[in-house]
């Protein structure tokens, strides 16, 4: 087995932010090489160097073929480097074969060469052992046959070396399983893969090597045989706790939320209770179904079964306008796109989700630009009044515009989603003191967060997530990276 | 300056400047040029009309008054569409919609014989109805406003056709209490010719200022702007996106009917044409004011500005005796200019701002 690729002491740096920090992987013919790390360790920025969408910092060094390249996504591409990325990238109207041909379409004098493409594709979707119909529209296949489409691809074109990333998300068990058989034939024809995933299970069945990523850093390379998955976990954790933030304690009180037999939004049978004072962390793996679960607590995704329950009330909110009158409130990840009116001043911004509690018709201008400035004080919003556009604020001082917005409404629950994401670690700081602020208070957080520090350090208790299901809910000293770890990635068998 | 507060002055500065600027404050300068160049062409038409006997000066009561009778109609359904584009829609149906209600109402009048005020009942009634619809499937569905008004406007030229016959439907005058002079007898004290003020100029005044008051000041302007914005956040801040785009075009159906009995009692006559190109009017007027097409931006003075803009341009055309051929390329025109020199204005504006800031920063850090 001859190497195909090589990666020597790469290292990326964004600015602030160091991606990656010398990492060395290889890969050879006919070798299924997995990527395994928790979020945010540094997988997703690997694959993109090596599709050549990311150049890495000077000193590092890629070798194809004993070659030294540098990589472009053309040269890449030209290279025989395919990565399947985890959201499908199909022209959904056109068929199998069109989709397989697209852009390097089989012409003979200007005019398509139907029966050649045709014959190439029944080629290799055979030797996928794949029944798929070339002529099918690719929106009516399941995403586990569009993801067979594209690594028929990279048969078809001869392509050497093939990436997937995650790509077993949103799959039924059956769809999995064909897919690793598939995984298995196109590294018989001798291609190289290189599999991300975060399901062990997957990766102790297809894989020959893993490499294990942690902050950016490679922490080990194994063979596949011998190794055991709890030897795996080990490795993907490490943290020194000591270097966490300390959180100050607070004495929980009553229930004041209640979750029973939760169902929708791919959500499946979830139920808790949030006490006063009480810190819900919400932790599983990117697609375990964590924000569609807040989303399914603030009535913007219709609940299909079970019940929500505030001060031991049952409660139906069949909208965020109910939800906010029962006194919810929800921080979502994506801020500027669904929790900021960027044009708007601050003023307007922070008044606004309070309309619903509002009982007069008329509002006033002068009043509003008041209590705005007020919270651009208490909050310590770094502009000079708020009167200024949220736009032209930087991303910690729009997620207090954001927290403003919510303290505006006086609730009582918070649902944060990704409260720290994008944002400098001074203002991280100053957002987990208001979290805490609002414990003391006697209000609740539900917190969903991929960085696994956060969720350990602030949480009272962590719920896991994996598939939409809870798998687990630990407490005190339960609360651990690798307990964490082994519920959202790990499966029954450790 | 200690080192530390440079640091912290450098820290602060490009945060934008402090000072509350015109600039700063607003970003969108389409209405504050408009006005400016509004004001520019009064200035040379008046030099220009001074010297001509035969007709009224451009600035003389008399022609002012004029202007506000040529405008009423087209600024109502101004005002209307100004909430529909703050919502982040457009309605292309109000011209044909108001040539319906005409048609309507004059039918009611002197075919079917159901009395004035019945008439004018109904013709209002259906067009907050058929709006009522337009806007149901708007906010119901994720077609595009385009899409459903264009249907909207097609069909109510036909339904408009169907219900005169193709024919135009004569008024012996029954609704002239709209346009009676309030103030008959008063002479412009400049040139001597008679003064008017109708009641349907006065109807106009006060929808656009009820109309500014409830943008600027109650919850419902509030949501508009909000809907306007960002309709994924207004859902999430507990707003009912869909029954706030609904109520829009409540409004513009309202506001469409009344104009489209002002006008029926001005031209005295029910016809298909009557409203042709209102629509094109409005959305230049409501967009000369610096209302965004995206939503979310704009207001109800910005709409005044436009509405006086179009109007005294399309007075000050006639008083030159331009053809009508020429007025639409003039108009045209202007429309494009005018936008597009809110945009060049506003750049300016940021890059003046921007200039500023690098000064101040350099003037921190030499100190």
């Amino acid at each position: 087995m001859g190497q195909i690729l090589q990666l020597r002491n790469i290292s990326k740096t964004f600015p602030g932010v160091k991606a990656l920090q010398d990492i060395s992987l290889d890969l050879n013919e006919g070798e299924v090489h997995c990527l395994c790390g928790e979020n945010g360790a540094g997988k997703s920025t690997l694959i993109k160097i090596l599709s050549g969408a990311y150049q890495p910092d000077e000193g590092g060094e890629i070798v194809f073929d004993d070659r030294r390249v540098t990589l472009t996504p053309r040269l890449a591409l030209s290279l025989g480097i395919q990565t399947i990325y985890q959201e499908h990238i199909v022209f959904d109207t056109l068929s199998v074969m069109e989709n397989l041909f697209a852009g390097a379409e089989i012409v003979a004098g200007g005019i398509l060469n139907r029966r050649e493409m045709r014959r190439q594709t029944v080629e290799a979707l055979k030797y996928l052992k794949s029944g798929l119909d070339p002529d099918r529209k690719m929106r009516e296949l399941t995403s586990g046959e569009q993801k067979t489409v594209e690594i028929a691809k990279g048969l078809l074109f001869k392509h050497r070396v093939i990436i997937l990333d995650e790509p077993t998300a949103s799959f039924s068990s059956a769809e999995i399983e064909n897919l690793l058989e598939i995984v298995q034939a196109v590294k018989q024809s001798g291609i190289g893969i290189i599999y991300i995933s975060h399901h062990l299970d997957e990766v102790f069945r297809v894989g020959d090597r893993v490499t294990v990523l942690r902050d950016g850093r490679k922490v080990s390379e194994h063979p596949m045989e011998g190794l055991s998955k709890s030897r795996l976990i080990k490795d993907m954790i490490g943290r020194d706790p000591s270097t966490f933030y300390q959180r100050e304690k607070v004495e929980i009180g009553e229930p004041v939320f209640e979750a029973r037999h939760l169902h929708g939004n791919g959500v499946q049978d979830i139920s808790f209770v949030l006490r006063r004072g009480e810190l819900l962390g919400i932790s599983g793996m990117t697609g375990s179904g964590r924000s569609e679960l807040l989303n399914l607590l603030f009535g913007s995704e219709p609940l299909l079964f079970g019940e929500i329950r505030v001060d031991g009330k049952a409660v139906r909110h069949g909208s965020p306008k109910s939800a906010i009158r029962n006194k919810l409130c929800f921080l979502t990840e994506d801020r500027q796109n669904t929790g900021l009116f960027l044009p708007q001043t601050v003023a307007q911004n922070v008044a606004v989700a309070n309309l619903v509690n509002v009982k007069k018709f008329v509002v006033r201008p002068g009043e509003e630009v008041r209590r705005g400035d007020d919270y651009v004080r208490r909050l310590n919003i770094r502009t000079p009044d708020s009167r200024t556009r949220v736009v032209n604020l930087s991303g910690g001082n729009q997620q207090k515009v954001v927290l403003a917005k919510w303290f505006a409404t006086d609730g009582e629950i918070y649902l944060f989603d990704e409260p720290t994401h994008g944002i400098d670690v001074g203002s991280k700081q100053e957002i987990y003191q208001v979290m805490v602020d609002l414990l003391r208070q006697g209000k609740a957080v539900i917190m969903v967060s991929s960085d696994l520090p956060e969720v350990i350090s602030m949480s009272d208790r962590v719920l896991v997530m994996k598939g939409g299901r809870k798998v687990a809910d630990l407490s005190g000293a339960e609360i651990t990276e690798e307990n964490i770890l082994t519920y959202s990635i790990g499966d029954s068998a450790i | 300056m200690s080192d530390a507060q440079v640091a912290e002055a450098k820290a602060v500065e490009p945060k934008g400047p402090a000072k509350a600027s015109l600039f700063s404050r607003h970003e969108n300068l389409t209405p504050l040029s408009i006005f400016i160049g509004f004001i520019i062409i009064i200035v040379l038409m008046q030099l220009y009309t001074q010297g001509l006997h035969k007709y009224p000066t451009f600035i003389s009561p008399v022609n002012i008054f004029n202007i506000m009778q040529q405008v009423a109609v087209p600024g109502i359904v101004s005002v209307g569409m100004t909430f529909v584009m703050l919502s982040g829609g457009i309605d292309l149906s109000v011209g044909m919609l108001a040539s319906l209600v005409s048609i309507i109402v004059a039918n009611g009048i002197s075919t079917w014989g159901l009395g004035v005020p019945v008439s004018i009942a109904m013709g209002i009634v259906s067009a907050v109805l058929l709006e009522g619809l337009m806007g149901f499937i708007i906010s119901r569905t994720k077609v595009e406003p385009f899409i459903i008004t264009l249907g909207g406007m097609i069909t109510f030229q036909g339904l408009a056709l169907l219900l005169c016959n193709s024919r135009e439907v004569i008024l012996n005058g029954e609704l002239d209490f709209i346009k009676k002079n309030l103030i008959a007898g008063t002479k412009d004290p400049v040139t001597g010719l008679n003064l008017i003020i109708p009641p349907y100029v006065l109807g106009f005044f006060l929808v656009l200022m009820v109309g500014g008051l409830v943008l600027r000041f109650t919850k419902y302007g509030r949501r508009i702007y909000a809907v306007g914005t960002n309709r994924q956040a207004a859902y999430l801040a507990g707003i009912s996106v869909k029954n706030t785009r609904l109520s829009v075009y409540l409004i513009s159906g309202l506001l469409t009917g009344l104009g489209a009995i002002m006008l029926l009692s001005r031209i005295n006559t029910g016809i298909v044409t009557l409203g042709q190109g209102l629509e094109i009017d409005t959305i230049a007027m409501v967009v000369i004011g610096g209302t965004a097409l995206s939503g979310g931006k704009g207001s109800m003075l910005g709409t005044l500005i436009g509405i006086f803009f179009l109007g005294s341009i399309g007075n000050a055309m006639n008083m030159l005796r331009l053809p009508s051929e020429v007025q639409f390329v003039a108009k045209g025109l202007i429309v494009i200019i005018a936008v597009s020199a809110g945009d060049v204005s506003s750049r300016f504006g940021s890059f003046m701002a921007r200039q500023r800031e690098k000064a101040q920063v350099r003037k921190n850090a030499a100190t």
